[in-house]
């Protein structure tokens, strides 16, 4: 018998631990080929115009799947060769070389990779023009794209599976050499004898490492979090909330289950036996894993929740900022006091598509103005300069179509959506002095409007809306050149948005003088960026929940003999089934539902950025979507938990 | 068939009729039991001794309801277990048998008590009951003490006598036990068969041990002689002390296979 025929024996002798694992590497490499293809296609890049967009997300996505990856099979490798470790041995005691064991393993693991790669590469080609299609609907583009098979995408992925499997292969020699005979025989068995926690120690760093988490929470949503150190603030948060996460998973939760099962005093019963005592005995060992876990999770949750959330407000977000169909101004060279005429000709246009509008001409006043008040934002600095302000009239906003209040006299309301985030309830009211002229107008500004109420040049500054009296009091005793003409147009019927468009380049390049192009802009970008959220999630995801199945059935091997001896003492499979099935919602609920509540918090804080939109709905079903398929895992682990305890008798 | 006469009166507990056993397939099958009949009355200690291969441990099993006959029947306690399903099978060995094995299989996570206390944890006992329970037997096998220790912990011997509490906590019918001892040195061992047989008296429990050791065997009321999957012979001890019947058992196993007994 030759090395081959002894690898392909053992191959599929193995076959069936190997399974999921053999599916998440091909897994791997069709995401991984598929995002290197849209990233090398011409026709593609060429005929979305998305190449500068595309290229860095992409970029910046296939690095962060190679990364994962690593860690994956990296570790599921380790896991294996756990797994192995008496079959190594027994190569040894018969006499193979370390040298001929590693040549074996590096050739199964060869053998493996190169199959997945085959596997993988094929499944691509069938599904890439799939994602493509999906990618395209998510950025709002129609039409018919090309995808032809690419070369570089294909070099590119072959290489960095062969980085992967020279990786992998070098820590198996490296593992094999360095294993004493002895070890190997007891490896699978070496497990940690259980212990009594020392009370006071655990309860002191199990209730701190809640405290630590409690604290990253409450500073990430608190008002000390958003100032000039916004990055290290971050920072530490992170690092309260991951190493808050390690001291819950290996003291918090052992302890607590420790005081349980203390009160139980004994009679720990059946389900107590299967899943307590065994998590408490694991919950050590287990514990970095599963805060890598919990925080890829986090992460993943995070990502996809705001992404999605993204998306689904394209629409409300671009209207905070472009709040007219299309508007009209005098900005830019050869546009000044054209504004009237080129409305004119917009509108003839108009009328002859047989669109229908409301017209509404806007003048506001471009001054300056000072702010005081006892809790204006410190990162604006306002207190010392004076700030570019822009006065406008609440009843030709009105007029326009806008819906807005319209503010008592003298006093007024802001509309800055890049500032919105930092204009919290206790900012209000304060005062701005606005220069007219010779003299001040005084407002008194009382609350934050949900939107901007011009866009262009004017989406730019602080806008503040007053009422017509106000207006016009201000106006008579600001200098004339102050006064900005601007024309707005709104559609009667937004299905015509497209083809006013079209139109409407003929007068203003400027794409937010345009509600329909801002709109199409950011929905190709939030398309893309969802895209690839979706897909590096789903990667972290597949590779989340391999990880704790593999965990889960190495431990199911560990405990097959506790499982026999239960069969042996009357117990049935059923009975044995529901403690395990009780310490499997532990295993999975845990990081699941901690990965819920970080990425819940992470989202709040920057929930900020979403003006309009409540996206408690994009963000819930995006979570629940993250859970259904991590349950899918839940369900393989338990059915290779039933499969044990059937044949353990 | 060398047999002496029965003084141990009392109620069949266990009955066992042409028990068969074959592994392997219906072309190439080994016929590890060829046809064995067996009484044990209430309060026996019965021990089973035989040289390797002769089928001690199939014979256990099949009576322990761990394992099914080829053919024949079994009945134990009124209820022939030859014929029930597994489902019911393994409610009838939690509420009816106790087991002691060779190497404890004890829960390594779980302590002395919950271990002892396993069994009773379905059992519909209050926590009350199966406190009482657990202090009583404890008690008795002298580890009430260490109830709070892992098993990691403890010795060899007091994992067994845990193991032999978990056997006995539920006041099964029959109690079956392989090769207990095999694993301790001579004290502990003496220490645990001491033990039983002090229960098997007290409390009237029924005891099935097989066991290669003569030694160990010497602590039965009853042994019998396994050869090739056949009954060979069975000593009663009687009203002999000990060390008598030790000897016996010694002449015994000169018969059945030589001066060579079977260290397993």
């Amino acid at each position: 018998m030759t090395l081959v025929d002894l690898v392909l024996r053992s191959m599929r002798k193995n076959l069936k631990h190997y399974y999921l694992y053999f599916f998440a590497l091909i897994f791997g490499v069709t995401l991984f080929f598929i995002f290197s293809t849209l990233q090398h296609d011409s026709a593609v890049v060429e005929q979305t115009d998305l190449s500068a967009k595309m290229a860095s997300g992409f970029q910046a996505a296939t690095v962060l799947l190679f990364g994962i990856l690593i860690i994956f099979v990296t570790y599921a490798n380790d896991l294996f060769l756990k797994r192995r470790s008496r079959e190594i041995g027994l190569y040894q005691l018969v006499g193979l070389t370390k040298g001929a064991v590693s040549r074996l393993l590096i050739i199964e693991n060869i053998l493996l990779g190169a199959g997945a790669f085959i596997v993988g590469i094929g499944a691509g080609l069938l599904v890439s023009r799939l994602f493509l299609l999906l990618l395209m609907k998510l950025v709002g583009y129609e039409g018919f794209v090309n995808l032809s098979f690419s070369g570089a995408a294909f070099l590119q992925t072959a290489a960095v599976f062969a980085v992967l499997i020279v990786i992998t292969s070098f820590r198996m020699f490296w593992k094999i050499r360095r294993s004493q005979l002895i070890d190997l025989f007891n490896d699978d068995q070496k497990d940690e004898h259980p212990k009594q926690p020392k009370p006071i120690r655990s309860a002191l760093l199990g209730i701190l490492g809640v405290a630590m988490v409690g604290f990253g929470y409450w500073f990430a949503n608190s008002e000390y979090m958003l100032n000039m150190f916004l990055f290290l603030n971050m920072l530490l948060v992170l690092a309260f909330v991951i190493a808050g996460t390690y001291l819950v998973f290996r003291v918090t939760i052992g302890w607590l289950m420790t005081l349980v099962r203390k009160q139980k005093n004994g009679h720990i019963g059946l389900a107590g036996a299967l899943s307590t005592a065994p998590l408490m005995h694991r919950m050590k060992a287990n514990a970095k894993s599963l805060t890598v876990i919990t925080t890829l999770s986090a992460m993943t949750l995070a990502m996809a929740g705001f992404a999605y959330s993204m998306y689904y407000s394209t629409e409300q977000e671009t209207r905070v900022r472009v709040p007219h169909d299309f508007l009209i101004d005098e900005v830019g060279e050869g546009n000044e006091g054209t504004s009237a005429e080129t409305a004119e000709q917009f509108a003839e246009d108009l009328e002859a598509a047989g669109i229908g509008y409301n017209r509404q001409s806007i003048t506001y006043l471009d001054l300056t103005a000072s702010m005081s008040g006892d809790h204006l934002p410190e990162l604006l600095n306002w207190e010392e300069n004076t700030v570019t302000t822009l006065i406008f009239n609440t009843r030709e906003l009105k007029a326009a179509g806008l819906d807005i209040e319209e503010p008592a006299a003298g006093e007024a309301m802001i509309h800055d959506s890049g500032i919105s985030w930092l204009m919290t309830d206790d900012v209000f009211p304060f005062e701005a002095s606005v220069a007219a002229g010779e003299g001040t107008e005084k407002l008194n500004v009382t609350s934050l409007g949900t939107q901007e109420v011009a866009s262009g040049y004017a989406g730019v500054y602080t806008q503040l809306t007053v009422s017509g009296e106000t207006y016009d009091q201000i106006k008579a005793a600001a200098p004339a050149e102050s006064q900005r003409p601007l024309v707005a147009f709104n559609l009667d019927d937004k299905d015509d948005l497209a083809e006013a468009s079209a139109i409407f380049k003929n007068y203003r390049e400027e794409m937010t003088l345009d509600f329909y192009s801002s709109y199409k802009e950011s929905l190709s970008y939030n398309g893309i960026t969802i895209f690839i959220t979706g897909f590096l999630g789903l990667a972290f995801l597949v590779s989340t929940g391999s990880i704790l199945y593999f965990k889960q059935m190495s431990e199911a091997e560990q405990e097959k003999r506790s499982y026999t001896t239960l069969r042996q003492l009357g117990f049935k499979t059923g009975e044995i089934m529901k403690g395990i099935r009780r310490k499997q919602a532990f295993v999975f609920g845990i990081p699941l539902l901690m990965g819920l509540v970080h990425s819940v918090f992470a989202i709040k804080s920057v929930s900020f950025m979403f003006m309009s939109t409540d996206i408690t709905l994009p963000v819930t079903i995006a979570m629940i979507a993250y859970g259904l398929i991590y349950l899918v895992f839940a369900v393989l682990t338990i059915g290779y938990y039933r499969k044990t305890v059937h044949a353990a008798l | 068939m060398v047999t002496t006469t029965n003084t141990k009166p009392g109620r069949a507990v266990l009955q066992a009729h042409q028990i068969r056993k074959s592994f392997g397939s219906k072309l190439n099958s080994t016929e590890v039991l060829k046809g064995i009949n067996l009484q044990v009355r209430e309060g026996e200690f019965v021990g089973i001794m035989g040289p390797s291969g002769a089928g001690k441990t199939t014979l256990l099993n099949v009576l322990a309801t761990i394992d099914r006959p080829t053919s024949g029947t079994i009945t134990i306690d009124g209820n022939e277990t030859s014929k029930m399903k597994d489902a019911q099978l393994s409610t009838f060995r939690r509420d009816k048998l106790g087991f002691i094995f060779q190497d404890y299989n004890l829960l390594d996570t779980l302590t002395v008590k919950e271990n002892i206390l396993l069994p009773a944890s379905l059992g519909g006992l209050s926590k009350k009951a199966a406190e009482e329970q657990f202090n009583d037997i404890a008690g008795i096998l002298g580890i009430k003490e260490h109830g709070h220790k892992y098993p990691h912990e403890i010795s060899g011997g007091q994992k067994q006598r845990t193991s032999a509490a978990r056997a006995l906590v539920n006041h099964p019918s029959m109690v079956f036990a392989d090769e207990p001892t095999g694993a301790l040195d001579s004290k502990s061992a003496s220490a645990l068969l001491g033990t039983l047989e002090d229960v098997n008296k007290s409390r009237g429990v029924t005891i099935m041990m097989v066991t290669h050791d003569a030694v160990a065997s010497s602590y039965c009321s009853r042994v019998i002689f396994l050869k090739d999957g056949a009954m060979y012979s069975e000593l009663y001890r009687g009203d002999k002390a000990r060390q008598a019947f030790f000897q016996d058992i010694l002449n015994m196993q000169a018969v059945l296979g030589g001066d060579r007994v079977d260290a397993r």
